[in-house]
């Protein structure tokens, strides 16, 4: 039943991509709907064996390790399976709104967010270093045909960045991939690790791939291509972007540092790689104070959130982990509303400029409520997902005695505070600008989408317990409970 | 007299890059990055990879020169001037790209000294498993047998990049600008060989696959070398429509591989199972067809392709 589920997670999508390509129009929806819709259902029988029996191993085509791929799943596995499987069918929905599969550029736009959905599914999965480069690939080609699905000038300069210094972070992943199989003679991401030790080889093979999958993260300073990216792609594509596109990468950066290189001793790298999540939280929250839209604020506060997935390394424990996945799942949510609610906002007022936002909530009300909800999440206020996933980290940080990591959470909580305030406060606190402007709503029902979003985010601080006791039980090798 | 011809082309692969990197006119960096190409291809047929080899002169210097060349002549189409001389450049920004890259490649380069012969795991473990199979070449077993997810993922990864480039093109019927078909004399001769000759070779790399060098990827590469000479003769024209059977040629190699893979569980053996020696020949055929239309319809630039003529 296991091996079914996921077969079905990663090659439904999959053959529904191929069969938008040659079935006639009355089709394509049900046909795109086929696509998305079980991808929850078929994440249940994964759940129920993991919290069953903990990690699942599935040898691909018969073959194990270090002839074959192996499929694992455990406890962080299935969070980002169950985040993908979340904003594939809701943010999908959504997307039905402006991309129609039964049109030309709906139908384009549908098989590029199967084909991304199902390279997802596949990357969760894997546990060969290979294989994780050419999910990432799949991933990268569609999440950029998605990007410049509309042809708008500036979305196309910013796909052909991102494309550029993509393939830039693949090909050195994949240098460091080559020089791993050379010296440890498997692609298996476990058994590498497990055969080998802190010398110069895999050190220089690390730090490559490392800084190739910084580079597909956008993590500081290395973010450049990100906040033009999301902040000029369709709505639906921000949203996807930066809740589960950005975070894949980073997910891999966690499995070769804590588990492929979990025993070896770095820890001048392990404050490296969290003093780069610094600086991402401080420059990004400043640069989103600043800027004068509200999508690119929200592309800027992508960059700074992302920087505290990179606070694991130095807050390492069961506490940081814990919180760091949460933090995961609770932005991903949370980012997707947001994005989703500005997509609207942009719909309705034809503009996004900060300074034309005033009193949209007359206008919008679902759309400036869900901008709100998923702002408290995203600030880490009390009861959010996102307050949860930072005080975890606060207490690890405060646990360890790591003054400096606390004084960045706290700083940059405010930091939140304030960019998030300042569209708030137009929104809502001033009345409307121009009350001769015509709004346009863009349909009650995609409203609602991304207030099941954001209260889905606002939900994860009510009840915390299912996910925590899965994560908790399933840390990275080497960490004290 | 080996060591000679080895020390031949590593020398030419270094000026060859450095060629192709400072020429300021773009049209002789092309050129420049053909030549080290297929440099490169002989380089690897001298370290005994004929696959590579093969792969990296079809896919990697082949169909790739050719795109280069014809989106060179669209840039030159529409800007004339941009495209004769490259722009003046940024020396500082060169200048650190450059010393970046040497560090890497020193890095990599002292690193790898610790590396002693092949002592690889996974490739004892192929060359015990590969009699069982059947497939004599283990290239072909790899991608087909043990490793087929990478290979499955790879075809789809092609079907994405030719959505992709249809969605930066944005209107459904355009099509990229192509050039005035040749009506030399000579062309018509010309493709009366070239192609029943290439059509042949593509059968011939798509059959020896199994236990020789070859296989779908170079096969698939050659009829898509096939389609890029038969576009510029003018004999196939750009459709605006993306037809039912171009269609299906994209699709089938996924699909075919997908639905042989997933079947075999309904038969109780893992996802991905090969049964046989039948099925990696259907995949490698119907994979040969989806990589050959994804790149010759890249090439194009357009929809679809047609025959001349016919509406």
């Amino acid at each position: 039943m296991l091996a079914e589920a996921l077969a079905g997670l990663v090659f439904l999508p999959l053959l529904v991509a191929c069969a938008l390509l040659v079935m006639p129009r009355r089709t394509r929806l049900p046909l795109v709907l086929l696509g998305i819709l079980p991808l929850p259902l078929l994440m249940f029988p994964v759940t129920t064996a993991v919290l069953a029996d903990g990690l699942q191993i599935i040898a691909v085509a018969g073959f194990e390790r270090p002839l074959g791929i192996e499929w694992r799943v455990d406890a962080l596995s299935l969070v980002l399976k169950w985040l993908n499987a979340v904003i594939a069918v809701l943010v999908g929905l959504y997307a039905l709104a402006d991309y129609h599969p039964g049109s030309g550029k709906g139908r384009r736009f549908w098989i590029l967010w199967l084909l991304l959905i199902s390279a997802l599914n596949a990357l969760f999965l894997s546990s060969d270093l290979f294989n994780l480069f050419v999910t990432l690939e799949l991933m990268t080609l569609a999440a950029i045909g998605l990007l410049v699905i509309d042809g708008k000038p500036a979305a196309l300069r910013a796909g052909m960045r991102y494309l550029i210094l993509a393939l830039l972070g693949s090909m050195l992943y994949l240098m460091g991939v080559a020089l791993i199989y050379a010296a440890a003679g498997t692609l298996d991401l476990y058994q590498a690790g497990g055969l080998l030790a802190d010398d110069a080889l895999p050190i220089v093979a690390l730090m490559l791939m490392t800084v190739g999958l910084l580079i597909k993260s956008a993590i500081f300073p290395l973010h450049a291509w990100l906040p033009a990216a999301h902040g000029n792609a369709p709505g639906p594509v921000s949203a996807v972007l930066s809740a589960v596109v950005v975070k894949a990468s980073i997910y891999m950066i966690w499995r070769l540092w804590l588990w492929f290189a979990g025993d070896w001793s770095m820890d001048w790298a392990l404050t490296v790689l969290g003093l780069l999540g610094a600086g991402a939280i401080l420059y990004g929250s400043i640069l989103a104070c600043l800027q004068d839209r509200l999508k690119m604020m929200v592309a800027y506060s992508t960059v700074a959130q992302l920087g505290y997935l990179m606070l694991l390394f130095p807050l390492f424990g069961v506490l940081g982990f814990a919180g760091a996945s949460y933090h995961l799942l609770a932005h991903g949510l949370a980012k997707a509303a947001m994005f989703i609610a500005a997509a609207n906002i942009l719909k309705g007022l034809g503009t996004d400029r900060m300074d034309r936002l005033d009193g949209t909530d007359r206008k919008l009300p679902i759309d400036t409520f869900t901008f709100a909800i998923a702002g408290i999440s995203i600030l880490g206020l009390p009861p959010s997902g996102g307050f949860v996933a930072k005080w975890l980290l606060l207490q690890q940080a405060w646990g360890q005695a790591g003054w400096g990591w606390v004084a960045v959470l706290l700083i940059g909580g405010l930091l939140a505070a304030i960019y998030l305030f300042r569209p708030l406060s137009r929104l809502c606190a001033r009345p409307l600008a121009a009350p001769e402007q015509a709004l346009k709503s863009p349909g009650k029902a995609f409203s609602l989408l991304g207030l099941l979003l954001a209260l889905l985010a606002l939900g994860m601080g009510f009840a915390p317990a299912p996910v925590m006791d899965l994560l908790l039980g399933g840390p990275p090798p080497g960490m004290a409970p | 007299m080996s060591l000679i011809i080895d020390l031949v082309l590593a020398a030419g692969l270094v000026v060859l890059a450095w060629q192709t990197l400072i020429s300021r006119d773009l049209f002789r960096g092309l050129v420049m990055f053909v030549v080290f190409g297929l440099t490169l291809a002989m380089s690897w047929a001298r370290l005994g990879s004929a696959d590579l080899a093969m792969a990296e002169a079809a896919i990697g210097t082949g169909v790739t020169g050719a795109m280069l060349m014809l989106a060179y002549w669209r840039l030159r189409r529409n800007v004339p001037a941009a495209a004769e001389e490259r722009e003046p450049g940024r020396p500082l920004l060169a200048a650190t790209v450059g010393v970046l890259s040497a560090l890497v490649v020193a890095a990599i380069g002292l690193a790898s000294l610790e590396v002693l012969g092949p002592g690889g795991m996974a490739g004892h473990a192929l060359y015990e498993a590969l009699p069982e199979t059947g497939v004599g070449n283990p290239i072909t077993g790899v991608l087909i047998i043990f490793r087929n997810l990478d290979t499955l993922l790879e075809v789809a990864v092609l079907l994405a990049a030719f959505v992709g480039a249809r969605a930066a093109i944005g209107e459904d019927s355009a099509a990229l600008p192509l050039p005035p078909a040749q009506d030399a004399p000579l062309v018509g001769a010309l493709v009366s060989v070239l192609v029943p000759l290439g059509l042949l070779v593509a059968l011939y790399l798509f059959k020896a696959g199994s236990q020789d060098p070859g296989g779908a990827f170079q096969a698939g590469a050659m009829l898509a070398a096939l389609a890029v000479v038969l576009t510029l003769a003018g004999r196939v024209r750009q459709t605006p429509q993306t037809g039912l059977w171009t269609g299906f040629a994209l699709i089938v190699g996924t699909v075919v591989f997908t639905v042989i893979g997933v079947g075999m569980m309904a038969l109780g053996a893992p996802l991905l199972a090969i049964p046989g020696m039948w099925a990696v020949y259907l995949i490698e055929a119907a994979m040969m067809i989806s990589i050959g239309i994804t790149l010759a319809l890249l090439f194009a630039g357009s929809a679809g392709l047609g025959l001349r003529g016919r509406r």
